[in-house]
């Protein structure tokens, strides 16, 4: 039975080639969480080779875990059970994906996670649904978040130490509005450092560099199914450049948001798993794109920023309705329309709605500041509030966080004098949540607002 | 976009060697099977004396095409012998008398001389059928009331190994270029095409050559990728368009080139379709070469002729190693759409392994199908409708492409055969 020639490439092949496009990231992951802090002496010589420790203990451990099933249950030999040569590939993203602070224990127990319940009880490499180092990962982070947390998170050593503010993505959904290049990248230093990787995050996924020479280089050996990652990224960068330019934001913003979060490196190699992805090329397309909307989704519309690995696991369920699409698209483009239409409207959407959003929780329309004065880390405002009959107009002096100057400079509000008597711009200075003056709510009430805005304003 | 890959040629082991002949066989057996169809009526008995060239059989049914004799000789026996598609088939046995005694002197015609009646009637009398593979009777494809515009002639040979038609177009060229334009001129076809690969830049200096007599003939060259050679790759590459069933509801005629070369012999000489260039190659083989094979003629004999094999343990092969059938004999007798007999070293298949569902088998098929789901599907006849596994074409490069070394044409075969039965 023909084909009697065939090509020489084979599985081993295309592993071959994600192992070798994975090399450059696990250096850079020893280099930015071993060496430099060792090097800067935030850490001793365990420290510096922890890293490879961590990655070589989740390979070993997801090794372990299917060999062992193999051999109880599937009565494989030992020899046997030990050939199959890509149970350790799962530990290995399982390395890369999780936070280096994980604790020992808790990295093991992901690999049991991984290798047993995602994919050998799922029937074995090739059966399984969804991404076996994404279960496992999901796991221990959901169930353990606090115990990760207590450790140290995702900062290694040397960015407890330099940086204040966890990830660039938990940084940035504590910021009350869309923030500013000063509160989003400026912490870390530029975005060359979110590109080059030297920001924290987990252990193997922060340098976009690295995962755009792994991407080239997988692209040109057909390793990969590579409209995934194009297709995925270009949907992030679409949706927050709309974002960014409906809250006049330059072009550093859809960067920042592709560089930030592993997008790249789940996009390059987790959205990829070519198990868990579909098979046809308009089923590939649409699944980078709806990853993508998901992504968005998360980041800015749940609590959970970090929304990369959640809209894998959650794109790996539809991989058979996207195939479904994509086997009838071959023949019969029409029924690609609804998907597609779906995704622009989605895609322009949630851009455009999410940024309306936004400027709803940072503007208040009816505050402005009209005057804005900046000596060191002190900020003279004079800023106007809509009161109950007229518009208050005062100056605030902030340094430091701290109110020094609350003077109401004009107003013409009818109650304004049980204000006086009360003596409360003075009650607010010392306690900016003290409770509105009965018998005169709405102007209270509007210069608390006003403090608190202007505040917001100094925060940023 | 033309979907295929560029895969090994191996053209190298036969394209330098000219074509050989081979006419000592003290038999032949002429297959009673035309284009698949077995049901033939005999025209000879036991004890008759044939010429070369005269009728011992003729196709029933619609299609009515005549087999002829490739040699002179007696009617000896019937027997049942293998042929290409495994199947054993009743064969006329005729002796050989070494004369190539013909009935009637061969005519000397002009080719622009034939009316459009003349020229279907003579390519059907001279049982000229599809060299390319199909066996299809030829008349057939001109023998319309639609007008032809465009008329394309494949001599891309995209399988790897065979040779024949590019030897054919290097030694034959004159002939064949004069052909195409008197059929163009025959039928009133707007165009006329040749289309070889782009790489085989010798044989295009040679239609260069002769091409600029022929003001309405072009010459294109096609992608050296595989399935190029496949008529719809082809229509669609050259004209930019799509057809359902067959070529001629664009109006577009595509033809072999061997088949064009069969069609000038029947015009200029009157002469039937008895002979054909098969490639004799393979690795295991002594010295690959082509060979000019009367139609009846043992491939074992051809196969001493060009040297024998090199190593006992062999693998044959009828056609070229994508979309030839593996044979159980060398011991096959060579009929018209048989282009090439491949020898290998009977190598074991690779051990299939798990299917990694990396989609390359999606990407790569010309046919636009989704070899790896309908694999999945093969218990779910449902879903198997949908995924219109009958456009399968058995190009197999499901198969050459797949990491897993599944063999995926397999599984498409079966859910054809699956879709065939639920009717």
């Amino acid at each position: 039975m023909g084909p009697y020639l065939k090509s020489e490439k084979d599985t081993s092949t295309i592993m071959r080639h994600l192992i070798v496009a994975l090399i450059p990231i696990v250096v850079f992951a020893y280099i930015k969480n071993g060496i430099i802090p060792f090097v800067k002496g935030y850490t001793n010589i365990f420290g510096m080779f922890y890293p490879l420790i961590f990655i070589f203990i989740c390979m070993a451990s997801t090794f372990f875990f299917e060999s062992l099933y193999r051999i109880i249950f599937q009565k494989k030999k030992i020899k046997e059970a030990l050939e199959n040569s890509y149970s350790f590939f799962p530990g290995l993203f399982l390395g890369l994906i999780l936070p280096i602070n994980t604790p020992i224990v808790l990295l093991i127990l992901a690999a049991f996670v991984s290798s047993i319940i995602a994919k050998m009880l799922f029937g074995g490499f090739g059966n399984n649904i969804f991404n076996p180092a994404l279960v496992g990962r999901l796991f221990i982070i959901s169930a353990y978040a606090i115990v990760i947390g207590k450790s140290g998170g995702y900062l290694n050593s040397y960015e407890i130490d330099t940086i204040s503010s966890g990830t660039p993505l938990t940084n940035a959904s504590l910021i009350n509005g869309i923030g500013t290049y000063n509160t989003l990248v400026k912490p870390y230093g530029s975005l060359m450092n979110f590109f080059i990787g030297t920001i924290p995050g987990c252990v193997g996924e922060t340098s976009a560099l690295l995962c755009l020479l792994a991407f080239v280089y997988l692209t040109y050996f057909k390793a990969i199914k590579w409209k995934i990652p194009i297709f995925y990224i270009l949907t992030v960068f679409s949706i927050t450049y709309v974002i960014g330019g409906m809250n006049n934001l330059g072009i550093w913003y859809p960067l920042f948001q592709i560089f930030s979060g592993g997008l790249m490196f789940g996009a390059v190699f987790m959205a990829t798993d070519p198990v868990t992805s579909p098979v046809t090329p308009i089923g590939q397309i649409l699944y980078g794109i709806f990853l993508g909307i998901l992504t968005v989704v998360f980041r800015f519309l749940t609590p959970f920023p970090e929304g990369v690995l959640t809209s894998i696991l959650t794109m790996n369920m539809f991989v058979m309705i996207l195939d479904k699409i994509g086997s009838i698209a071959r023949f019969n483009f029409k029924v690609t329309v609804v998907p597609f239409v779906i995704a622009w409207f989605l895609i322009f959407g949630l851009g455009i709605g999410i940024s309306l959003n936004l400027k709803n929780v940072k503007k208040d329309k009816n505050f402005s500041i009209l005057e804005k004065n900046v000596s060191g880390s002190k900020i003279s405002y004079v800023v106007t509030q809509k009161g109950y009959s007229s518009v208050i107009k005062a100056r605030i002096v902030i340094d430091n966080k701290k109110v020094y100057e609350f003077t109401v400079l004009e107003q013409n509000d009818s109650f304004y004098q049980k204000i006086m008597d009360e003596d409360y711009t003075n009650k607010l200075i010392l306690d900016s949540d003290i409770d509105t003056v009965t018998g005169a709510t709405v102007t209270s009430t509007a210069l608390k607002t006003m403090l608190k805005n202007t505040l917001e304003d100094y925060g940023e | 976009m033309i979907t295929g890959l560029k895969i090994p040629g191996r053209k190298g082991l036969s394209i330098k060697n000219k074509i050989g002949i081979y006419n000592k066989m003290k038999y032949v057996y002429i297959p009673l099977i035309s284009g698949g169809d077995t049901d033939i009526t005999v025209a000879v008995k036991k004890g008759d004396y044939v010429y070369k060239g005269s009728v011992i059989g003729k196709r029933k049914g619609n299609l009515r095409i005549p087999i002829h004799s490739s040699v002179s000789g007696t009617v000896v026996d019937y027997e049942e012998k293998f042929v290409s598609n495994g199947q054993k088939v009743k064969c006329v046995v005729i002796e050989n008398d070494f004369l190539d005694a013909i009935e009637n002197e061969y005519e000397n015609n002009d080719l622009t001389k034939y009316t459009k009646k003349e020229f279907i009637k003579t390519i059907q009398e001279c049982g000229i059928v599809g060299l390319g593979g199909s066996g299809f009777p030829t008349y057939v494809k001109y023998n319309t009331d639609q007008k032809i515009k465009t008329l394309i002639v494949n001599a891309v040979e995209c399988e790897p190994y065979i040779t024949a038609d590019y030897v054919l177009v290097r030694e034959k060229c004159d002939e064949i270029l004069e052909t195409i334009d008197a059929i163009r001129e025959i039928n009133d076809i707007d165009e006329a095409i040749i289309a070889i690969k782009s790489h085989n830049t010798g044989l295009k200096e040679v239609i260069d050559n002769y091409i600029g007599t022929y003001l309405k003939l072009k010459l294109v060259l096609v992608p050296n990728i595989y399935p190029m050679g496949w008529e719809k790759s082809l229509v669609k590459f050259i004209k930019k368009t799509d057809y359902q069933r067959l070529p001629i509801e664009k109006g577009i005629v595509v033809s072999n080139v061997s088949t064009i070369y069969a069609i000038y012999e029947a015009l200029k000489y009157k002469k039937p379709l008895t002979e054909r260039i098969v490639t004799f190659t393979g690795e295991n083989l002594k010295r690959p070469q082509n060979v000019m094979v009367k139609m009846g003629t043992s491939a074992s004999e051809i196969i001493k002729k060009v040297g024998g094999i090199d190593n006992k343990d062999a693998l044959y092969i009828a056609g070229g190693p994508m979309m030839g059938k593996g044979i159980p004999t060398d011991d096959i007798i060579i009929n018209c759409n048989d282009n090439c007999i491949l020898v290998l070293d009977n190598y074991s298949l690779d051990i299939e392994t798990t299917c990694l569902r990396c989609g390359k088998c999606v990407e790569k098929c010309p046919a636009k199908l989704s070899p790896v789901l309908i694999g999945e599907s093969l218990d779910k006849v449902d879903r198997l409708k949908k995924l219109q596994p009958t456009r399968c074409i058995e190009c197999g490069l499901c198969s050459y492409i797949c990491p897993a070394k599944i063999n995926v044409r397999e599984k498409v075969r079966k859910a054809k055969e699956i879709l065939r039965k639920e009717g």
